[in-house]
């Protein structure tokens, strides 16, 4: 295919060469017959076409190489594919393979699964069995401990048995000695009874003799008696004579002391002049601090008001200053005090004239005011008088009026009637008219009276109005005037006031002083106490430190205190226990110290102590030392015993008595004393007596103890023997 | 303790009457012979020469009082100082000697008072307090002494302290000696003790 596809290729490229080249021949030619534009346009459009099919080649040759690529690509996807069913199909076959293997794990698994589980139920049994097991052998090991210690018990009491045995067989050899030494004591005793009783006699005749002499010794003591007398004679002029010699030897000492003495005195009278010139000096000393002292207080006291002083000068000083006058030295200041002294006495003069003067003015202004008010009240009495002179001169003058004015009426009337008569005749009528009209008159005078009767009284009344107004205007002037002349009055009483006001104060002021007094006699206490140290309650308190030095003092004293009481009680009691002992110790011994009181001098206490822990360590070492010498004594005679088959117990002093361990009898035994040559002896006993034969052969031939022991034993062992 | 500043603080002054305190016991307990003289060592200060005490005990319980009362002289709330001379046997007061402190609550800025005039006037003090020992009468016995301090009822006691009594003496003799300021501190001594002819 490929082969195809390169001769197709190859074919169409030659096809195209050949394409190319034949339009190039004809164009060689073309271009030189036709026209250029015609000819290039064509060429142009063969180029053209040459182009695009050189395009559409390339675009085949592009299109067959991607088919030879893709069938390539193909038979290698085919390839591909076989592989990887291959691969697959292996793949699949392992798998299975696999999954078989698998499988035969799981089970494999399942069974080793199974067969762990039972190893677990097997462990489980077997742990169970082994705890099983061990609880056995823990019982059976508890009963082992058991059993061992069982046999340990009685072991221990095997061997405790055993010493017991051992014991007993010690006490009995023990008691057998004891009995053996007190046989001998008894034939000691019996020895010494003999010996008493040799004794008493040759005492009997001693006494017979003894009271020969005593009848020759009373002789001989009242002889003694007599010298005694003499030598106590002697005795006291011996010691006479001592207290003499012993006071003349003191004879010099008493004359060096009185010397001395005479010197003393003679020192002494002289310091005691001294001595009283010394405190007359220091009296008078005294007396100069205390005048000294009163000297400063006063100095101080001068200072005080030398400042005082020096204060007020320069106030007196600023005074020049502060009052604007001309003064710089005080009899400036005295001639101004005498000027203002002399303005005052010529004020004061003036003064009193003025007073006397005005006194004399008030007086008169008195009684000037008494004629006024006297005068005012005439004057208003004449007005009053005038007022109503004037007020009846007005009615009279209106009365005139009025009456004028009638008559001038009653004129004019009668004028009119007059004229009016002539030309009738009423005469009554006029008459009547006439009354009537005098009627009315009357009526009206009287009315008119009445009318000034009343006015009359009305302005009499006002005027006595009035003139009470006057009188109490004038009371009221009156009663000024006696306020004035009360106010006069008044100073009097306030001078007595003042009086009593002046006592006031001088009562005051002497309860102030007094008061003044006591407080200074209370602040005097008050300074006393605290100099004392007094306090308050209410304001202060007073603190000081729990561990001061009075407390730890106070302390230490205690504690001093307490341990000397008991040291105390204890020397006394040591004291008594001593002298307890002390006279145990006089009872027992019988001695010359009855007379004298305690001969013991206590020894002080760390000897003593020391000596008793001495003796205490030593008494200590002596039994423990008795206690091992026992102890290894015991051993020695135990183990003598054994190989020598002898139990040697001393009796009395170098007497020995042997007992053989075959012995037939208890008592028998051997007895050998030690000899002042220091050679062993046998003694005569029982038992020697049977071993006759033994006793000549070994002892006064051989003369070998040893030997005779032996043979004793043998004897002994072989009779033991065969019985 | 002397300042470079002029002025005196109600600090710099407690502390400069606390110091004079001390001092002042010191000599106090040499002179009357309270503790042997070899337990004392010579110092200078306020240019004299003065016995401090080196027994550490005392030292301790001097050092204890005197800061307490440096405190309280800052509150002021302190109204007296008394160190009172007890005999060990008869448990009686024998001397008394009291100080004074007055203390101007109104301080609150430093006043003007020269250090130098301070001392002086602490030193005229401890002269005349050694100058009296000589009328006063002889402690023939084994005495102790102890500190008390007069403070404000209201005052918090603080611990290690306790109240006590004035420890007053019956038929006493009180002589009243120089006093000092600070400007803001007072303190006023004086020394009472048991009439000779009635023990």
């Amino acid at each position: 295919m490929d082969l195809d596809d390169d001769t197709s290729v190859l074919s169409t490229l030659k096809s195209f060469n050949s394409f190319i080249s034949l339009p190039e021949h004809p164009q060689r030619p073309s271009d030189h017959s036709a026209t250029g534009s015609g000819i290039l346009h064509n060429q142009y459009k063969r180029s053209m076409e040459l182009l695009e099919a050189a395009e559409k080649v390339q675009s085949k040759n592009r299109y067959l190489q991607l088919d030879q690529e893709k069938k390539r690509m193909e038979m290698s996807h085919k390839r591909a594919r076989f592989e990887l069913e291959r691969a697959v199909s292996d793949n699949a076959r392992d798998l299975e393979h696999e999954v078989d293997r698998n499988q035969d794990l799981v089970g494999r698994i399942k069974k080793l699964e199974g067969r762990e589980t039972d190893a677990a139920k097997n462990l489980c049994e077997q742990v169970e069995a082994s705890r099983a097991l061990r609880k056995n052998l823990d019982g059976l090991n508890k009963k082992i401990d058991e059993r061992d210690s069982r046999l340990n018990t009685a072991n221990q009491t095997i061997s405790s048995m055993k010493d017991e045995i051992r014991e007993l067989k010690q006490q009995m050899q023990n008691k057998d000695s004891t009995i053996s030494a007190q046989t001998l004591e008894n034939q000691e005793l019996q020895e010494q009874l003999d010996l008493q009783r040799r004794k008493y006699q040759e005492v009997s005749q001693l006494c017979q003799s003894l009271q020969a002499a005593e009848s020759s010794c009373s002789e001989h003591v009242i002889k003694i008696k007599e010298l005694e007398r003499r030598l106590a004679f002697q005795e006291e002029d011996i010691a006479i004579v001592k207290t003499v010699k012993l006071e003349v030897a003191r004879l010099p000492d008493l004359e060096k002391e009185l010397k001395r003495l005479r010197d003393d005195n003679a020192f002494l009278r002289e310091s005691r002049e001294n001595c009283s010139l010394l405190k007359e000096e220091v009296e008078g000393l005294r007396r100069k601090l205390e005048r000294m002292e009163k000297t400063k207080e006063e100095l101080v006291n001068m200072e005080l008001e030398k400042e005082r002083l020096a204060e007020k000068l320069k106030a007196w000083e600023n005074l020049g200053q502060s009052t604007g006058l001309n003064i710089r030295k005080p009899d400036d200041l005295s001639r101004e005090v005498i000027q203002i002294q002399q303005r005052e006495i010529a004020l004061k003069e003036q003064n009193y004239s003025l007073n006397s003067r005005v006194r004399s003015v008030e007086r008169s202004q008195a009684e000037l005011r008494a004629e006024l008010s006297q005068q005012r009240s005439r004057t208003m009495e004449e007005q009053k008088k005038r007022e109503a002179q004037d007020a009846l001169v007005r009615r009279l003058q209106k009365r005139i009026l009025l009456l004028t004015k009638e008559r001038d009426g009653m004129r004019a009337i009668l004028e009119s009637y007059d004229s009016e008569l002539a030309p009738t005749e009423y005469s009554p009528q006029l008459s009547k008219r006439l009354r009537e009209a005098e009627d009315i008159l009357q009526k009206t005078q009287n009315h008119n009276a009445e009318m000034e009767t009343q006015l009359t009284k009305a302005q009499e009344e006002t005027g006595t109005l009035k003139l009470q107004l006057h009188t109490v205007e004038m009371e009221l002037e009156r009663l000024k005037k006696q306020q004035a002349s009360v106010a006069d009055s008044s100073s009097l009483t306030t001078k007595e006031e003042v009086g009593i006001l002046r006592q006031k104060i001088e009562d005051l002021e002497a309860e102030r002083q007094r008061l003044e007094e006591q407080n200074n006699i209370l602040e005097m206490r008050l300074e006393r106490h605290n100099l004392q140290g007094d306090y308050d309650p209410v304001k202060t308190r007073v603190l000081h430190l729990k561990m001061n030095p009075t407390s730890v003092a106070k302390q230490q004293r205690q504690q001093e205190v307490d341990a000397l009481r008991e040291e105390v009680t204890h020397l006394r009691e040591l004291v008594r226990s001593l002298q307890d002992g002390g006279a145990l110790v006089h009872s027992q011994d019988e001695s010359s110290l009855h007379g004298s009181s305690l001969g013991l001098s206590l020894p002080p206490s760390k000897e003593v102590l020391d000596l008793r822990k001495q003796m205490e360590s030593s008494e200590l070492r002596n039994q423990r030392l008795k206690e091992v010498f026992q102890r290894k004594i015991q051993e020695f005679r135990t183990v003598c015993y054994v190989l020598t088959g002898y139990q040697i117990d001393i009796t009395t002093e170098n007497q020995y008595r042997l007992a053989s361990v075959y012995a037939e009898h208890m008592d028998d035994s051997l007895l050998f004393k030690k000899g002042s040559s220091g050679s062993m002896q046998l003694m005569e006993t029982e038992f020697s007596k049977t071993l006759g034969e033994m006793v000549a052969l070994h002892l006064h031939h051989q003369k070998s103890i040893p030997a005779f022991l032996s043979a004793v034993t043998l004897d002994l062992f072989s009779r033991q023997t065969t019985l | 303790m002397t300042s470079t500043l002029k002025g005196i603080t109600l600090k710099g002054s407690a502390e400069l009457v606390a110091e004079f305190f001390s001092f002042g016991i010191n000599s106090i307990l040499y002179q009357r012979g309270i503790y042997p003289p070899e337990t004392f060592t010579r110092i200078t200060h306020y240019d004299m020469s003065l016995q401090l005490t080196t027994d550490p005990k005392l030292k301790n319980y001097l050092t204890n009082v005197v800061s307490q009362l440096k405190e309280w002289l800052f509150e002021c709330t302190v109204q007296k100082l008394v160190l009172v001379i007890t005999c060990l046997e008869t448990s009686e007061v024998l001397e008394r000697w009291q100080f004074d402190i007055e203390c101007d609550k109104s301080a609150k800025e430093s006043r003007e008072k020269s250090i130098k005039t301070i001392q002086d006037e602490i030193r005229s003090v401890i002269r005349q307090i050694t100058a009296t020992i000589t009328f006063l009468p002889l402690l023939e016995t084994p005495c102790a002494f102890d500190l008390l301090v007069y403070t404000d009822k209201d005052l918090l006691v603080p611990d290690k302290w306790e109240e006590s009594g004035p420890n007053i003496i019956n038929q006493s003799e009180e002589v009243r000696l120089r006093s000092f300021t600070t400007s803001i501190h007072k303190v006023n001594s004086m020394v009472a003790y048991k009439r000779t002819d009635s023990v």
